[in-house]
Parts: C-alpha cells; sequence; structure tokens
C-alpha cells in the first residue's frame, strides 16, 4: 500500500477567498468563550499583522478594511467533498479525512499516471488551478502520510523503519486526540510522537487511552487501517461565493476556471462527458440568472470547456453584481454514447411555464408580481416580487392604482373632501416625505388622491381611485 | 386657547419616549399649556426630574402613569392627591415586582379597587370594547374619561365618531389628550430609531411599527383647536383641575423602632453618645470635645435629624458585633458625635474640625454619611436591613443607567442598517477617553465619512441619544429606608440580581425631595486592613484594632514620602506616587490633602502646581480678601475641597447657601447636562461687585467646572485619609502580615498579586510557595527563616531537598529594603492562589491533612478524596513538589490516579517512566499559568543577557540616571492608564526584575504605535528621561514590542479608565 495525503492547510480561508484573483485582506473567525478569536488570515492580512490566535476586535483595530467571515465548517466540508470529486481521476480509492485532509490509495494507479512524481505534478497544478493549496506526502499508512502532511514534511516514504524515524519527531498536538489528552502529555513534557513512545505503554494508556496507543500504532503501521472510500455523487453542481460582487461578466473567468478541475475529475471518474452546461449567477435582492453553454459534441476537458467560457463570458452582459457562482452539469453523457433520446428523458416539467414564456417574450421588467411593503410612504408601501407570493391587506384609504410619479397640479377646480392624513416618514433613506394627503374630486367627478408637500406647499396628484 | 396634556411619556419609558422630562416641561410651558401629566408607562422614575424642571418654570406638573394590560388595552391614571400618589406608586410597585426586571404585568382585577385619589383615562387604541370601557366606568365612578387621540390619520373623523359612541355607551365623558412621545416634532427620526432599537430591526424594516407621522409631540394650541372639539379640550382643564397633588407633598418619615418606647429620640442619642464617650474618653472627655458635642447635639435636635444618626448607628454596631470592619464618612461622618457613636475612627480632638461645616443650619441639606464596609461582607450588613425593616420598607437607591457614546453609536448603527462588522468598528471609535461626544475625525480613522448622508445621521442621532436614560440599575449601596410601606412612597421595582429591589429613583432624585438615603458601600481595603489587623493580633497574642495603631508616627511619613506605597490605600495609584516625593507628607492632614488633589477635579482646575509650590515655598502664599483666607488657609489659599468651592461661592460671591448647595448638584450634572453658565455670570459678577479681580473671579469658575463631578468633600477625604494612614502603618511595620491580607482580599486595588508579592520580597519578606503540606486556603504567615523550630514540617531547612523546589530568596535588588528582625514571620501563600482550585477541595484536603501529614500523591488522594480537576490543579501549581518533585512527575502521578482506582497497590509495579524536569524559564510559565506570580527569578532576569545587547538597562540603573538622559528601558507592562484628564496621554507602568518604570506616551505617539502601545506585554520603550528629584519618568520616543521574547508566559497588565 501506498498513500498519498492531502493537507489543505488553508482551506477555512481558501472557502471565502479563492474566488477572487487579488485578495483583499481576510481572517476568519471563530466564537470561543464568549469572544471571537482569528483562526485564520490570508497574506494580505498578515502584512498588517493579523495573526491566527488573535482576538477579532484586536484584528480589526489592526487592519482597516479587513474582511472578516465566520468560520463556515458547512463550507469546507463541500470543498473537501468537491476535492475528493477531482481527485478521483488519480485512483477511485479517496477517503475523506476531515476537516482539511484528502487520503489516496495510489500503489495501484502509479504506473498509469506515469510514476510518482508525475502524479504530485499533476495533483499540485489541480490543486493550485482550483485555488487551494495543499501539503502532500506519501507513507506506506494512511495516518502516518497524514500526519507528514499536517506537519509539512513533504516526504515520500516507502519502507516501516524510516517512516517510524520520521514520524518519532512530529509534534504530538498533531494526533487526532481530544485536548484535554494533548494538554496532559504537554504537562508531563511530551512533545513529539517520540516522547510519547518512550514512555511505558500501560501507563500512558492509564493515563491518557487506549485510543491514543491505538493512534500511534496505526500511524506506524503496527495495526491495519480500516478506510470509508468516498462516494462520488452522481450528478455535477458545485457552487462558489465570490469574496466581493463581481460585476463584470469577464471577471467571472477567473472564478469559473477554479471549478472547472473537479468537474474534470467528475467526469474521468465517471468516464463520461457533457454538451451542455449551466452557469447559475446569484444575484442580490433578485433572482438569479443562467448562462446556458452547449458543447458541439461531449467533452470533458477542462480547457476546452474554459475556451467556450471565456467566449461566452466576453459577450454576456451581467444584469447585476454576483455574489455566487454555481456551475452545474445538468446530463451527464457517456463520452461516446449516442445523446439523441436522452435529451426528451431529461427535461423536467416546468410548473411556471406561462409566466417563463411571457417574461421571455416581453421582458423581465414587464411582468411581475406584486406584494405589500411595511413602509408609511405610499410609494414604497409596495415592491415588484417574482410571483403573487405574499399577500398584505390593501389599505382602504388609499387608492390601489399610484401614478408612476406624483404629478404636480395647480389645479383650483379640485374639490377636498376628505383628510388631511399626514405622513411623514422616511428620513433614513433620502427620501423623507412630509405630506398631508387628501381625498379630491376634479370637475368629472374622478376621485383623486392628492396631497400638499408641508415643505414646499406645492400640490401633487398621487392617485387615482377606481 | 387653553389646553393641559395629559397622556405624555418621557424618555423615561425606555425606548419609547424622545423626550427628556426637563424638555417637555419647558415646551410645555412654552406652549402656555395650563398643566402637564408625566405618564409614563407603569413608571415614576422620571417625574421627578419633570417636577423640578416645572417648578422653576412655574408649569403644574401633573403625576400619572400609562398602563398596559396583558390584552393590549390601555389607561392613563393621574393621581389627584397623596392618596392618590400612593395608590399609583404601589400599584406600579405590584406590577413591577411581578414580572422580571424591566417589565411589568398588570391586569383589570389589579384595578378592581379603583386606585382611590387617581383618575383613569381609558384609551381609545387599541379600540376597547364596551364591556371593558363599563367596568373601567364602574371601577372609576365619576373620575373615568374616554381619551381621544387623534394624529391626522386618513379616518381621524371616524375614530372621533366611534369613541364618541363608546363613551356615550359607558356613561363616560370624552376628552382630548395626545400620546405625546417628544416635545418637538423634530425628534420624529429620534423615536422612529427608539422603536426600531426597540424591536430589534433596522428602522427601513420596523415598517408599520413607526407611527406614520411625527404628530405624537406637544402641539399648538392652533393645531389642537382644528383638531378636537372645543368641549373635549375644555375637558381636559376640568381634568386637570382635579389633580392637586405635588411631589412637594412628599415627607420622608424615618424608622420609629430605633428610640426605645418612653425616650425621645434626642434623649436615646444623647445616652448612646454618653455611653460611646466614656469607652472613647476613659479619662474623661476633653473639654472642647465635651464643647463640641453640645453644639452638635444642639444642631442635631434642632433639624430633628436623631433618627439619621440612630439608624446609622445601628447598623454600625450590627457589622461590630459580626466582626465586619467598617467606617464612616461623609458630611456629618466626621463630627464628635459619630466619633463617639464609633461610626467613625477620626478623632475629633486631633483634628479641627468644625461640625457646623458640614451639617449647615441655613441649607436645611440633609446630613450625609456613607458607611463603607468589608467588600466580602457587606451582603451581611444589607441582609440585616432587609430582615429588620422588611423588604416593603427597605430598598435600594436605583442608578439610572444612560446612553454612553459607544452603546448609541452600537445601537443607533444597528438601526440605521450598518452590518455587524461596522457597528463594531464604530462602537470601537469611541475611546473611552474621548468623552461624550462623537468626533467626526474618530469616525474618519475608523474608516467611515462623516460627510456621507448615512454617516451624518449617526452622528446627530448618537448625540441626541447620549444622555437617554437607558435602564434603572441598582445604585453601589444608597438605602432607602421608610417608617411605612416604602411602595406609598416610590414605586419599588425587581433589580437584576435575584432578590434585590430597587426604588424608581436615583440619587439625583431623592437628593431633589429631600429624602434620605444610607449608603451602605463596599471597600476592600477595609477587608484588608482587618485581616492584617487580626494577623498581627494573633501573632501579638491580644486583639490589635483601628485603634490601636500608633498615629502620626514619622517612619510611615517617611516611606510615603519614598513612594514606597505598593498597595497602601489610595495613594498606591501612579499618580498619586508622582506626588508623595513632592508633597511629602508629615501629618494627618496632609494625607487628607494628598488624598483629594490627585484627583480630575483639582487637576483639572489647576490646583495642582500651585499648591505644590506654595507648599515647597517657592511662591508666597497669599488671599485676596481676609474672608478667603478664612476659606482657603487650611490648604495655603488653593482651593481643594468641594466644600472650599461652595464656601468660596457664599463668602466672595455672595451667594446664599442654598444657592451655593444649588451650585454643588449642577456641578455634578453639568457634564450631562450642561446649565453652569447662570452660575458664571451671577458668581463673576457677584465677586466683582465684592472688588474681586475678574481674573480670579474666572479662575474660581473655571475650578468650579473642573470640580464637575470628580470634586472631592473634605469630610470624605478626612475618613479616607485614616485608611491611608493605618494601612501605611500596617505595610511599613508589618509588611507580612499586611500583604498576606492585600492578597487574602483580591481582586482589590491597583497592583496584581504578583506585584504585591514583588514588593513584599523586596521589603524582606520571606515568600514560600503553595505546598500541600503547609498551605491553608487563605495566605498564611509562618515562623520566619530565624525560627528552627519543630512541629509541622515548615522549617526552611527542607526547602530545596527536593527535585523541584523553587528558589525563594527576594530578587537580588533590594533598593528600598528594610532591615527585618530575625523573628519576623514569613509569609505562606495559601491554596487560594492556585487559578481553578476549588475551596471545597482545600477543606477537604486540610480535614484530611490535620489527621495525618500526607507521605505520597497517592496517601494525599486517596485520604482527600480530592477530584481528578482538583489534583491536576495541584500538580500545575507546583503544590506537590514535596511529594512528587518536579510538576511533570506530579501530573504523571495525579493524571496516573485519575483513570485508575485509586488502589496504590496497582500502581506500584507500573514502569516510572524518565521525565525530564522544566527548565528555569518553562517553570516560570507554569507558575504564572497556575498563580499568577512567580517565586523564580523575574522573567526580566531572565532575558537580561539578550536585553543588555540592545543597550536596554534596568529600572535600578534608571534611578541613578541624570534628568534629560536618552535611554532604553524594557520591561512586562503591568498597567495602562489614560485618564480623561490628561488629554491624550497614556500612562505606562513597566515592570523589571528591579523595580517601576514609568512611561508616559504622548497621544501622536500612541497613535502611530497603537499595535505596540496596546498589544505589547512585554514593551521596550527608547525615550528621554525626565527627573524632578525623586520622580522620575521616561518620555516614550519609540515603542518596540519584545513579547515574543516572552515564549508563552502570561502576564496582565490592568488597563484603567
Amino acid at each position: 500500500m501506498l498513500w498519498l495525503a492531502l493537507h489543505f492547510h488553508s482551506l477555512s480561508l481558501e472557502v471565502f477567498s479563492r474566488g477572487a484573483a487579488v485578495p483583499d485582506p481576510l481572517a476568519v473567525v471563530e466564537k470561543q468563550g464568549g469572544r471571537t478569536w482569528v483562526i485564520a488570515s490570508n497574506d494580505a492580512a498578515e502584512a498588517r499583522g493579523v495573526r491566527a490566535g488573535m482576538a477579532a476586535s484586536a484584528a480589526q483595530a489592526l487592519a482597516d478594511g479587513l474582511v472578516l467571515r465566520r468560520r463556515d465548517p458547512e463550507a469546507e466540508r463541500e470543498s473537501l467533498e468537491g476535492l475528493a470529486v477531482w481527485a478521483g481521476q488519480f485512483t477511485p480509492s479517496v477517503s475523506l479525512a476531515p476537516p482539511a485532509g484528502l487520503l489516496l490509495e495510489i500503489s495501484t494507479c502509479l504506473s498509469l499516471h506515469r510514476g510518482l512524481p508525475n502524479l504530485l505534478r499533476l495533483a499540485r497544478r489541480g490543486v493550485a488551478e482550483m485555488g487551494y493549496a495543499a501539503t502532500m506526502a506519501c507513507a506506506p499508512t494512511s495516518h502516518g502520510a497524514r500526519l507528514m502532511a499536517k506537519a509539512g514534511v513533504e516526504k515520500a516514504i516507502r519502507g516501516p523503519a524510516r517512516l517510524e524515524s520520521i514520524l518519532a519527531v512530529l509534534p504530538l498536538m498533531l494526533l487526532d486526540q481530544p485536548p484535554a489528552v494533548l494538554e496532559g502529555l504537554e504537562r508531563i513534557g511530551a512533545q513529539t510522537l517520540g516522547d510519547c513512545l518512550r514512555l511505558p505503554r500501560d501507563g500512558v494508556a492509564r493515563r491518557f487511552g487506549q485510543a491514543l496507543v491505538d493512534e500511534l500504532d496505526r500511524a506506524l503501521g503496527k495495526v491495519p487501517e480500516a478506510h470509508a472510500f468516498f462516494e462520488p455523487p452522481v450528478s455535477f453542481e458545485r457552487s462558489l461565493e465570490l469574496p466581493a460582487p463581481v460585476h463584470d461578466a469577464e471577471a467571472l473567468q477567473f472564478a469559473v476556471r477554479r471549478l472547472l478541475p473537479e468537474l474534470e475529475g467528475f467526469l474521468v471518474l465517471r468516464q463520461a462527458g457533457v454538451q451542455a452546461l449551466e452557469l447559475v449567477c446569484r444575484h442580490e435582492r433578485r433572482d438569479h440568472s443562467v448562462l446556458k453553454l452547449g458543447f458541439a459534441r461531449p467533452t470533458r476537458e477542462a480547457s476546452r470547456m474554459h475556451l467556450l467560457l471565456r467566449e461566452t463570458l466576453g459577450r454576456t452582459r451581467l444584469e447585476a453584481p454576483v455574489h455566487t457562482l454555481v456551475l452545474r452539469a445538468p446530463l451527464v453523457l457517456p463520452l461516446s454514447g449516442s445523446n439523441s433520446d436522452l435529451f426528451r428523458k431529461g427535461r423536467e416539467a416546468d410548473g411556471d411555464l406561462l409566466l417563463e414564456r411571457l417574461r421571455i417574450r416581453l421582458g423581465k421588467e414587464a411582468v411581475y408580481g406584486v406584494e405589500t411593503a411595511a413602509d408609511h410612504r405610499p410609494e414604497r408601501a409596495w415592491r415588484p416580487a417574482d410571483g403573487p407570493k405574499r399577500t398584505g391587506r390593501a389599505n382602504p384609504h388609499r387608492p390601489l392604482w399610484l401614478l408612476p410619479e406624483p404629478l404636480s397640479c395647480r389645479d383650483g377646480g379640485l374639490k377636498l373632501t376628505s383628510g388631511p392624513e399626514r405622513i411623514e416618514s422616511g428620513w433614513w433613506d433620502g427620501g423623507d416625505v412630509a405630506r398631508d394627503y387628501y381625498v379630491a374630486e376634479d370637475r368629472n367627478g374622478a376621485r383623486l388622491w392628492v396631497y400638499c408637500d408641508r415643505a414646499s406647499g406645492e400640490w401633487y396628484v398621487h392617485g387615482v381611485f377606481a | 386657547m387653553a389646553y393641559a396634556e395629559l397622556h405624555c411619556v418621557s424618555n423615561f419609558t425606555f425606548l419609547r419616549g424622545a423626550s427628556h422630562p426637563e424638555e417637555l416641561v419647558e415646551r410645555a410651558h412654552e406652549l402656555g399649556y395650563a398643566a402637564l401629566a408625566i405618564t409614563d408607562e407603569c413608571s415614576l422614575a422620571g417625574v421627578v426630574r419633570a417636577h423640578v424642571a416645572a417648578k422653576e418654570v412655574g408649569l403644574k406638573l401633573i403625576v400619572g402613569s400609562e398602563i398596559a394590560f396583558g390584552d393590549g388595552q390601555r389607561v392613563v391614571l393621574l393621581a389627584t392627591n397623596r392618596t392618590g400618589y400612593g395608590n399609583l406608586s404601589a400599584l406600579i410597585t405590584k406590577g413591577r415586582r411581578s414580572a422580571t426586571k424591566g417589565r411589568y404585568a398588570l391586569s383589570l382585577a389589579d384595578l378592581a379597587d379603583g386606585v382611590p385619589g387617581c383618575l383613569a383615562l381609558l384609551l381609545s387604541d387599541p379600540q376597547p370594547s364596551p364591556e371593558h370601557a363599563q367596568t373601567i366606568a364602574a371601577c372609576f365612578p365619576g373620575r373615568a374619561w374616554l381619551a381621544a387621540e387623534l394624529f391626522r390619520a386618513p379616518d381621524d373623523a371616524a375614530r372621533l365618531a366611534a369613541a364618541a359612541a363608546l363613551a356615550r355607551s359607558a356613561g363616560l365623558p370624552l376628552v382630548a389628550a395626545g400620546d405625546v412621545h417628544m416635545h418637538v416634532a423634530e425628534r420624529r427620526p429620534m423615536q422612529d430609531v427608539l422603536t426600531a432599537i426597540r424591536l430589534g430591526v433596522p428602522v427601513f424594516d420596523a415598517g408599520d411599527a413607526l407611527h406614520p407621522n411625527g404628530e405624537r409631540h406637544l402641539r399648538t394650541p392652533g393645531d389642537l383647536a382644528q383638531l378636537y372639539p372645543q368641549p373635549l379640550l375644555d375637558e381636559t382643564l376640568a381634568v386637570a383641575a382635579r389633580c392637586t397633588f405635588s411631589l412637594d407633598e412628599l415627607r420622608y418619615e424615618y424608622p420609629a423602632e430605633l428610640v426605645p418606647p418612653g425616650v425621645t429620640a434626642i434623649a436615646h442619642l444623647r445616652a448612646l453618645t454618653e455611653e460611646g464617650l466614656l469607652r472613647r474618653f476613659p479619662h474623661g472627655t476633653p473639654d472642647t470635645v465635651r464643647g463640641q458635642i453640645e453644639h452638635e447635639l444642639a444642631l442635631i435636635e434642632e433639624l430633628r435629624y436623631e433618627p439619621y444618626f440612630l439608624t446609622v448607628h445601628d447598623i454600625v454596631r450590627f457589622a461590630r458585633s459580626r466582626g465586619i470592619l467598617c467606617q464612616g464618612r461623609g458630611s456629618a461622618a466626621n463630627s464628635a458625635v459619630c466619633y463617639a457613636l464609633g461610626i467613625t475612627e477620626v478623632n475629633p480632638a486631633c483634628m479641627a474640625m468644625l461640625f457646623e461645616r458640614f451639617i449647615s443650619r441655613e441649607r436645611n441639606e440633609p446630613p450625609d454619611i456613607d458607611v463603607d464596609f468589608e467588600h466580602e461582607r457587606r451582603e451581611e450588613v444589607i441582609q440585616y436591613l432587609y430582615a429588620k425593616y422588611g423588604r416593603d420598607r427597605a430598598a435600594l437607591a436605583a442608578t439610572v443607567i444612560s446612553y454612553r457614546p459607544k452603546s448609541a453609536m452600537r445601537d443607533v448603527g444597528k438601526a440605521l442598517g450598518f452590518d455587524l462588522g461596522q457597528v463594531d468598528r464604530l462602537a470601537k471609535s469611541v475611546a473611552w477617553w474621548d468623552g461624550r461626544q462623537v468626533l467626526p475625525e474618530r469616525l474618519a480613522e475608523a474608516g467611515f465619512d462623516p460627510a456621507n448622508r448615512k454617516v451624518a445621521l449617526l452622528i446627530r442621532l448618537v448625540d441626541e441619544l447620549v444622555g437617554f436614560p437607558r435602564h434603572l440599575s441598582q445604585h453601589v449601596g444608597g438605602f432607602v429606608i421608610a417608617r411605612g410601606q416604602l411602595s406609598q412612597l416610590v414605586p419599588i421595582e425587581n433589580a437584576a440580581m435575584p432578590e434585590r429591589t430597587i426604588i424608581q429613583w436615583d440619587k439625583d432624585d431623592l437628593d431633589a425631595l429631600g429624602l434620605l438615603k444610607i449608603d451602605v458601600l463596599a471597600l476592600g481595603m477595609l477587608s484588608a486592613i482587618r485581616r492584617a489587623l487580626d494577623l498581627v493580633g494573633a501573632r501579638r497574642g491580644r486583639p490589635f484594632a483601628m485603634r490601636d495603631v500608633p498615629s502620626e508616627d514619622p517612619a510611615v511619613y517617611e516611606m510615603i514620602g519614598h513612594a514606597d506605597t505598593v498597595g497602601v490605600f489610595q495613594i498606591e495609584s501612579r499618580a498619586q506616587m508622582a506626588m508623595l516625593p513632592r508633597m511629602k507628607p508629615r501629618r494627618f492632614y496632609d494625607l487628607v490633602i494628598e488624598v483629594a488633589i490627585v484627583r480630575p477635579g483639582p487637576i483639572q482646575g489647576g490646583m495642582v502646581h500651585p499648591y505644590l509650590r506654595r507648599r515647597e515655598q517657592k511662591e508666597p502664599v497669599t488671599y485676596p480678601s481676609e474672608e478667603v483666607r478664612g476659606v482657603l488657609e487650611r490648604t495655603l489659599g488653593v482651593p481643594i475641597f468641594q466644600e472650599q468651592v461652595m464656601q468660596l461661592a457664599v463668602v466672595a460671591a455672595g451667594f446664599t447657601p442654598g444657592e451655593a448647595d444649588h451650585l454643588r448638584r449642577s456641578m455634578a450634572a453639568w457634564r450631562r447636562k450642561g446649565g453652569l453658565e447662570a452660575f458664571e455670570r451671577r458668581l463673576v459678577e457677584g465677586m466683582r461687585e465684592r472688588g474681586y479681580q475678574e481674573d480670579f473671579a474666572r479662575q474660581i469658575f473655571m475650578q468650579i467646572q473642573g470640580f464637575g463631578e470628580y470634586g472631592f468633600p473634605e469630610s470624605h477625604a478626612a475618613s479616607f485619609a485614616l485608611l491611608v494612614y493605618v494601612s501605611a502603618w500596617l505595610k511599613c511595620f508589618e509588611p507580612a502580615a499586611f500583604a498576606c491580607a492585600l492578597l487574602n482580599s483580591q481582586p482589590m486595588g491597583f497592583y496584581a498579586p504578583a506585584q504585591i508579592v514583588q514588593d513584599a520580597r523586596r521589603h524582606g519578606v520571606e515568600v514560600r510557595p503553595v505546598d500541600v503540606l503547609a498551605s491553608e486556603w487563605d495566605c498564611t504567615l509562618e515562623q520566619g527563616p530565624g525560627f528552627r523550630g519543630q512541629g509541622s514540617g515548615l522549617g526552611g531547612d527542607e526547602r530545596g531537598a527536593r527535585n523541584g523546589e523553587r528558589h525563594c530568596e527576594a530578587p537580588r535588588d533590594q533598593a528600598i529594603r528594610k532591615t527585618i528582625p530575625a523573628s519576623a514571620p514569613a509569609l505562606r501563600l495559601g491554596l487560594r492562589m492556585i487559578n481553578g482550585f476549588s475551596l471545597e477541595g482545600a477543606a477537604r484536603l486540610i480535614a484530611a491533612r490535620a489527621q495525618q501529614p500526607f507521605d505520597s500523591v497517592d496517601d494525599l488522594a486517596v485520604r482527600s478524596g480530592l477530584d481528578p480537576r482538583d489534583l491536576k490543579c495541584l500538580a500545575a501549581a507546583g503544590a506537590l513538589a514535596r511529594l512528587a518533585g518536579h510538576r511533570r512527575q506530579a501530573w504523571w502521578d495525579v493524571a496516573g490516579i485519575e483513570r485508575a482506582s485509586p488502589l496504590a497497590m496497582a500502581r506500584a509495579e507500573e514502569s516510572q517512566p524518565d521525565l525530564f524536569p522544566l527548565t528555569e524559564g518553562q517553570d516560570l510559565v507554569a507558575d504564572y499559568a497556575s498563580l499568577g506570580l512567580s517565586l523564580g527569578r523575574h522573567p526580566l532576569a531572565l532575558l537580561r543577557d539578550r536585553l543588555q545587547r540592545d543597550r536596554i538597562v534596568t529600572a535600578e540603573a534608571l534611578r541613578r540616571l541624570p534628568h534629560g538622559r536618552l535611554v532604553r528601558a524594557a520591561g512586562l507592562v503591568i498597567n495602562r492608564q489614560r485618564p480623561g484628564t490628561a488629554s491624550g496621554v497614556t500612562f505606562l507602568t513597566l515592570e523589571d526584575e528591579t523595580g517601576h518604570v514609568n512611561v508616559v506616551v504622548w497621544r501622536d505617539l500612541a497613535e502611530r504605535q497603537r499595535r505596540e502601545l496596546l498589544g505589547a506585554r512585554l514593551l521596550a520603550v527608547y525615550g528621554t528621561l525626565e527627573r524632578q528629584g525623586e520622580v522620575a519618568h521616561l518620555i516614550a520616543g519609540h515603542l518596540g514590542d519584545l513579547t515574543p521574547l516572552l515564549g508563552n508566559l502570561v502576564t496582565h497588565s490592568r488597563d484603567f479608565h
């Protein structure tokens, strides 16, 4: 057996930052014991003195414009699974070693990849293309390799004796042991695995638990290891949160490229290709938009996909800034198979078909739903919505129909029939209004909703009663 | 058109009312209202302020309260007379007491008795049911109205009609009201913000919870006439006319039980005083004291203050009976009567105190006695008061917690929708030293553009919100005790602390109404002094009390003059230490001045340097007039005490004593509210008229301003000075007992245990490590090094015999070491010093040890039955050294006990590992981590070679260098201080193995090197030495963060505001 361990030492940062070409100062924080601490920071932040172990407030005081993100274990887990998908192209025996490790059994696939050095080179390149950084180590036991990778000892070891001598100098802190055990070991002055191995075995087990002794044995290959191999998903959909909203389609290229190696790994493992790709762009406060890409024939090469993406993005105008990007392979095809009947089978029924079609015909601005909004200002008391989602009670004192803009009115022929209703609100967004509203009748008997602006004394028509 | 507003909430209806009570009163007066009711929601917290303001402008104030029931229905109750007020107060108390802090719970059933003496306005929003209206009408026959409140809604007419119909059907008259939330419409944004804060949402998401317009302000009579039919407006006057109650009618009545039946209060007080005099002066009361007693008793009788003195005496007597050390201070405390009653120890025969200086006939100001108790035992005194008078008669005064710039910034920031990170940065942009103003520069530094609309809004709103009351908290110890039900006087509510209740008024409110409170305060130094006295008494074989401390010992003043005062009450701070070598106090009264002079008041008023110059005879002592000489002679012509400033206003500017008292109150409040300008005119003109130069007058006024909230009264300083003297005497003659007592009274004072121990060792006290074979829970005194006795195995000869025992010699430098007699006791650190070790574990350990000394860790574990956590604490502290050897071995031993059954036999066969002992540096780290101090070498001693290469000198060497020398020093940062008075200067205290270095960092350097200044634990300072006699400061030119050299050594700085 030969194991390759990859340790993604900056994963907690990269889940936030890998979508950007030039990273802003960023620190990932976690709450512990009532206070928020920095647990990782990127180079830009470190250049300003931010360090892991600092209080978040201290870090903020040091670096203006420092972006603080709360650690996102969910995103890390997803990233790790994405990486496992990608690693599937090297070997089908991939194990997750959370929170930030992958274990690859590679003894059987070395020749396929023309030897270990070449395999490592490919792996390194792939990791970098996806925007991650990893330390890598090879050893006859997966745990041994993992400890080496975590320690940054980037070596390939094949023999058990050599493994023991290398592991002996590694710090005990790398072990998967509860903090109390690690603290206890530190208290008796044991710092390295070797220090621990020199202690009386039964005494160690008694004080620090059998689990510690077992872990050491597994690392050294003295007892066999058990593995659960990663089951790749049947379909491909990966999202990438962008560190800052992107306004320009071309700038999305960089982020998309981060996702392509994963797709490639997925397709290699599945012996498949894609003929269509969907790039879903998520926007703030509005519906997401979808870019569809079609290939002339099924493909699985990241470079080809990238080419087409670049062309397409170059010609696209974004409707709104994008904060998250999702790459989706709606349909996976056997690379050599026929595709004619697959299309029909994969088509999903669309509930909002009519609406969808109207919108395509007339444009999104022309077809929308309406919902009420809690705001005293009439012009802000409603807003466009995707569909008839929320129904608020209509205000019986107001017309259903408001003019797009209040109409200045100097007509002396209006007769005020009720009022005033005084509305003073909205100082917070620069749209402060101070108006007295009246119901008025014009000469033709139409009932209008008019108001007097209290600042200027001018009169306006704002709506018409049905 | 005449109108009385009957429904108005102030900002004491927290997060609803958007104007101060004073603002509402002033505006109502301006608009010509006939009367204004302040009707805060289930609260009377704002009425005293309103009352004071209303009296000033001559507006009729009605006291009332708005009550919302569980079902949302609301009524306003208005007090017509004293009975009605008492019942309203009791009702509020009931509502508040049956809910958690800040809330209340009342139902219609609670009004079933009709709240006699109160009128009820049933509010029409939400629309009450006819049954509900009828119930109210029935409960308040002839005393209930339906209030119609119109705010220019689209359906005003319909609402009015509906209200009229309801009123008719229930038989209630209709009256107009305004549901006023603010004094002017311009407060609308603030009111919206308060709503948003209350709901915890940004203002733009608050939606319908916001009022649709700003109509809920005090409207002009013209506006009101447009809205309401005239009869409804007239009705307000009819309602107001029935409310004749004024807060002036409240009379405080002392508890009655302190005077035995058949005796008058003054006779009883006299009897107690005579009894006390016999104790104080067994050989006969000196004539001067006798004369003073007679004078004081006559004054007390005239002003009817006997019960007050009896109450304080009773509390003090209780404390004495429990062995709780206490001392009174304040205007009435330093009287011969209080001395006789045992309330203070300041001997009137030694100090020419004039009682009348403290209580004045003309001012009619209530006597003021604060009593300080040992901080750990004050609770016993409080429980005594509750037990004696009952919870319905005794409660704590409130402290109104108001918005400060930081909290205002946080809340307004959130309400305006700044995100959490921004709110944090905003709050942080307000440093505690910036005072109450929001500085646009600070916001700019934090990365916000002050010109930005949203940021400008923020600044405006924060400025407005600062000073708004936010909630009521408990006063540190001001008790109000009533003769009858306290809740008939003022509402009582629950405090945050369980089983604690507070009244709805604070100290100023009580003052304004002439109600008496007794301050029961906690003082850490009293705990330490009591402990030290006990230790000294135990060693001397007879009780040793404060009065047994010899007075005016020159050695004590000698020590104080060298600023050798770590641990001494009050004069241990850095600022005090810098002053002492210049002041060189020589007698008790010097200490009184010393206590008062190093305060922001005298410092800001610029009194310190003139006083010092005059004291050092560098400047002649002059007085602008004979009257002024009478006031200022004892302080060399410089006003230092609060009383002097007030007396100056009287003798030099022609203030009446009452006006001077008003001035004192305004002084305390001007920072919050401003408003000293009127006094300035009055004072300066008054002094000019009496022939004083304008310069002198302006200077006095500046001093008054400087005194502001910080002025220190002589009457308090005198009592404090006594504690200064006693603690200094203990430090001087009983350094081991003193250090021991300080350690056992932690946390308190200016210095951490590490510094206290360092200082004790510098004074030749042998300090011994925590040891399971010798330590008690507290630190203790043991036979000193000269003693070679048998017994409990504490002798010095065993030390160092075992692996891992640490050195116990004092540091090499002995700059201020005194010769300690061979019989001097040694200080044994107690188990309490061990971080995380439980008191219960200590009790078990000590009990087991008393039966038989431990012979091994196993023996200890088995017999004391300590849990693994406590055992590990002992190992980590090195307290097992004599049983197990070094820390690592000890840990191995106790860890083995955790998992196995405690059968020693099973483990005897275990093979022993070969563990290396910790290095000296590692041991030091472990000491600090577990004990917060080390008896080993100072960390800086370990780094000295490395520091020397950078030409960094020791604190010791610094003492010999001349003024103006460029030097480098380094040390652990043990104090950071940025006094509000020092315009952005930060003071640092660094500690190395030879002593302390005082560093001054000017503002611009502080801003440039903020990171080093605030972050470094080991700091190097390159700067210029500034020396004035014994006082030396290092003026920093550059800071270097050397913290990495410490490894993971933990040290703590105590940062002071």
